[in-house]
């Protein structure tokens, strides 16, 4: 990975955790959706840095249509009956994840090798979505077909009361 | 500057991370929600940075291919969450 590479790499990492952290702590619906935004614009970033230029931009599709559903009129509050000891846990629990998984990380034996990427390549990935892997591409089809037909059904249901 | 297999993986860790502890700090459970694609990105950045950094000649699209799959999981999972959360009301 070049230099420019690396720093479009480093930028767009903090520019993904930055916008999670902003998803977390900042209140109301539309900033929460917009630091979704920023955060998948980073991710997007992440992957054109990696030489994975169709899935940012999958990515930054997918990313801006979770951020219009985060902030969108559609949303609303369901409040967990599960109290601020059990939350507090919980983050404590993401936070010994996080350290864990870098431990892993960092004491892993990694293999160095080159690589020679640059191009989008969705032709390669189509075939290895519809022709190596139909069967997990036609499971998350499924799943977007039930996501979305529950959803508009949800949406129906709460419309006709 | 250079960028490896390992800071890929620390990104990747944090985001993973960073979702866990939307999805377990905010009370709200649509709120919670976000932090699932959060989690997936972080998942979708290891296979992505593995694809890239793989010991083999050629260019390994599987994390590519992976990565697109959990961006519209993720999409997926969102809608249908804001949807089943329709009942609740408006904030």
């Amino acid at each position: 990975m070049d230099s420019l590479h690396a720093i479009g790499f480093y930028v767009s990492a903090a520019i993904s955790v930055g916008g999670g952290l902003l998803v977390a702590f900042l209140p109301g619906r539309g900033p929460r959706g917009i630091a979704l935004a920023v955060s998948g614009l980073g991710i997007a970033g992440l992957y054109a840095s990696l030489s994975a230029d169709f899935a940012g931009l999958v990515a930054l599709a997918c990313y801006a249509g979770c951020a219009l559903l985060i902030a969108g009129p559609r949303y609303r509050v369901v409040d967990t009956p599960v109290g601020f000891a059990w939350r507090q846990a919980g983050a404590v629990g993401a936070a010994a994840l996080f350290a864990v998984l870098a431990y892993a990380a960092f004491r892993g034996d990694f293999v160095s090798a080159s690589y020679r990427g640059g191009e989008i390549g969705t032709a390669a990935i189509g075939r290895v979505l519809f022709a190596h892997d139909a069967l997990a591409t036609e499971a998350v089809g499924a799943l977007v077909l039930v996501a979305l037909v529950g959803a508009t059904a949800a949406w129906r249901a709460r419309d006709r009361r | 500057m250079s960028a490896g297999l390992v800071p890929v993986l620390f990104v990747a860790v944090a985001l993973v991370a960073v979702g866990a502890f939307v999805a377990t700090w905010k009370r709200d459970l649509s709120s919670a929600l976000a932090g699932l694609p959060l989690m997936f990105g972080g998942a979708g950045v290891a296979f992505a940075g593995a694809a890239r950094f793989s010991a083999a000649g050629d260019p390994k699209i599987f994390g590519q291919e992976v990565a697109v799959l959990l961006a519209v999981a993720a999409l997926a999972l969102v809608a249908l969450g804001v949807g089943i959360a329709g009942r609740g009301t408006s904030r």
